[in-house]
């Protein structure tokens, strides 16, 4: 389908050469090369829709890097198969670099000795878009990622935010159905990277663009994405909303409470722990899959102690995505 | 490649060749680092005309021949062909990646990465080693020699790319491979220049069939100057058409391996 990723039991195993500990162990490795497959991604399966904006998380060494690079040609996979825009990446490579565009974070794609304006110029060329579509979509960029203070500086005197600024209207300059993100904001500062997610957004809602965005900022999926992927050891161990995940994952709520009384003895309550109690101040936390709903647990705080302040701390995205990590590894 | 593609070429080549205009400096040491790393060539070429009459039966003017011939395809590799060697680097920069996600052959993307400055220095030298030797020359030049000079300094330029492409489709896979195209590069530069007839029976035999370096220019002055090889006749005068299969085999490789590239860091 057009602008759609559909991805099926995809697999990608790498042999390399075990490094055995010590000079000796070295030796040995030279001599008797112990070579073992691991499998930086293992059968994986998720769409992703036309005009949606997917974010593809997971710890680092999870998979997320490799599995962009099989969607857009760069590797193969040993077995499984992915259409981007109904095109297979690796057999028809070029045929799919003109329905996709890329942005890897820590590199950039353009033309390092030239004014950015020169290599825009340049992909003009190559992707063959007409001069007035190409004037047009430069000028919707500049005003979206304030592009023309810096696109006549060469690309090696760029900073950081800049030069990402560039990298994205670069990737998008041929008016690419889907898009790949691999950590396009690292590095940047807050002001930057609202910036880019303004940008994005744009790209999604008013352009219809469909995304897969890898990330570790957390903000960045909140504030963007409308659907996570979760893989972790190169397997797919969630696909969902971002309520469905904190439904999962987010019962780390702490209530925390001032007791009228500092002497008043407390001790857990049903399906909650003491976390902590320095003098007044007391904090209960949710006890495993005993525990109650935080409006339930509230009142059973209430019910139970003299209180004369009360607060209660939903667990953020980051909390929520270390408990998905954390239960993922281990099962 | 199509109009269309060439039209790229020349737009990529012209940019790149201003982007290292602007840096005064670097650009004329450039070329100066070009012309200097053939000083083994020059001197070469300054001891056989002072103080030998010649070498391994080969008169001094027609030795001379051999390192115009190299120099002259040499210079052209650089030049158009040159950025094969040296692809470690950008497999660890992760810059094939990039190229992988272009709608233009990676090959080509790696030779337009920019402007190769130094080759304006190999070619000077080149060039006016070329002048010295034909002007010193006692053969008649009539318009077939004449072409088959120019058909033999192409297929050395491909013979050469040849053999760089070789090594990178290695470095695809194995980036230490890279250390191989210094050694080939250095191996060249030292054998290139001599007919290798002075040499003992077993590295004139590597250096043919092993390594195909007398293909690139001995072989080819050996026919222009009507010198026997230890090949026969008519191998050695096929050399551009070798160095044109070698060139077209090495693509072919160079497919494949780019098929199976795996890339840093997962």
């Amino acid at each position: 389908m057009i602008g759609s990723i559909e991805v099926r039991g995809l697999s990608r195993t790498f042999h390399t050469t075990v490094r055995r500990p010590g000079f000796m162990g070295a030796v040995r490795s030279l001599v008797n090369p112990e070579r073992v497959a691991k499998d930086a991604v293992s059968d994986i399966t998720f769409d992703v829709a036309p005009g949606e904006l997917l974010a593809l998380l997971g710890p680092n060494g999870a998979g997320k890097s490799t599995t962009i690079k099989m969607l857009t040609g760069i590797l193969t996979p040993t077995s499984g198969e992915a259409r981007v825009a109904g095109v297979v990446p690796y057999q028809e490579r070029e045929r799919n670099a003109r329905n996709i565009g890329a942005v890897f974070g820590q590199r950039t794609q353009l033309w390092w000795d030239l004014p950015v304006r020169e290599s825009f110029a340049i992909l003009r060329d190559i992707y063959d878009v007409p001069e007035d579509e190409h004037r047009t979509r430069l000028r919707e960029f500049d005003e979206l990622l304030d592009l023309s203070s810096f696109w006549d500086t060469r690309v090696r005197h760029l900073s950081l935010g800049q030069r990402v600024r560039s990298d994205l209207a670069a990737a998008l300059l041929h008016d690419p159905r889907v898009v790949f993100l691999d950590e396009p904001t690292i590095g940047m500062d807050v002001v930057v990277k609202e910036q880019v997610r303004e940008f994005l957004r744009y790209q999604v809602e008013e352009r219809g663009r469909t995304v897969l965005l890898t990330t570790h900022d957390m903000t960045e999926v909140e504030r963007l994405a409308e659907r996570v992927v979760l893989i972790n050891h190169g397997r797919l161990v969630l696909d969902g909303t971002l309520d469905e995940i904190r439904r999962k994952f987010g019962s780390t709520w702490q209530v925390r409470v001032t007791l009228a009384d500092p002497h008043t003895p407390v001790e857990a309550l049903p399906g909650m722990v003491l976390v902590r109690r320095e003098g007044p101040q007391v904090v209960f936390g949710p006890d495993g899959p005993t525990a109650p709903a935080m409006h339930q647990a509230l009142k059973q705080v209430i019910e139970r102690y003299e209180v004369t302040d009360i607060a209660l701390d939903e667990a953020d995205l980051e909390d929520v995505m270390r408990a998905a990590y954390v239960q993922a590894g281990g099962e | 490649m199509s109009t269309k593609a060439l039209r790229v070429v020349w737009r990529i080549t012209r940019l790149n060749f201003r982007a290292q205009l602007e840096y005064r400096s670097e650009f004329l040491m450039m070329i100066a680092i070009g012309a200097v790393w053939q000083v083994s060539v020059i001197v070469f070429a300054t001891v056989l005309l002072t103080r030998f009459s010649g070498m391994g039966g080969w008169d001094s003017s027609d030795v001379l021949l051999i390192p115009a011939t190299r120099m002259l395809a040499h210079g052209l590799f650089v030049l158009f062909l040159g950025r094969v060697h040296g692809l470690a680097r950008h497999i660890q920069e992760g810059v094939i990646d990039t190229y992988l996600v272009r709608p233009m052959p990676v090959y080509r993307q790696l030779q337009l990465s920019y402007f190769p400055t130094n080759a304006i220095g190999d070619l000077t030298v080149a060039a006016g080693l070329m002048a010295g030797a034909l002007s010193r020359s006692d053969l008649d030049w009539t318009a077939t020699r004449i072409t088959y000079l120019v058909v033999c300094v192409l297929g050395g330029m491909l013979l050469e790319a040849a053999m760089f492409t070789a090594v990178a489709c290695a470095s695809l896979r194995f980036p230490a491979a890279d250390y191989w195209g210094r050694w080939l590069e250095e191996l060249l530069g030292t054998f290139g220049s001599y007919p290798l007839n002075v040499l003992p029976k077993a590295v004139g035999g590597f250096l043919t069939f092993g390594l195909p370096l007398a293909f690139v220019a001995y072989f080819p002055a050996a026919v222009l100057t009507g010198h026997d090889t230890a090949v026969p006749y008519w191998l050695a005068a096929v050399s551009p058409l070798l160095g044109a299969a070698a060139y077209l085999g090495s693509r072919l490789l160079w497919r494949w391996s780019l098929r199976h590239y795996t890339g840093v860091n997962g």
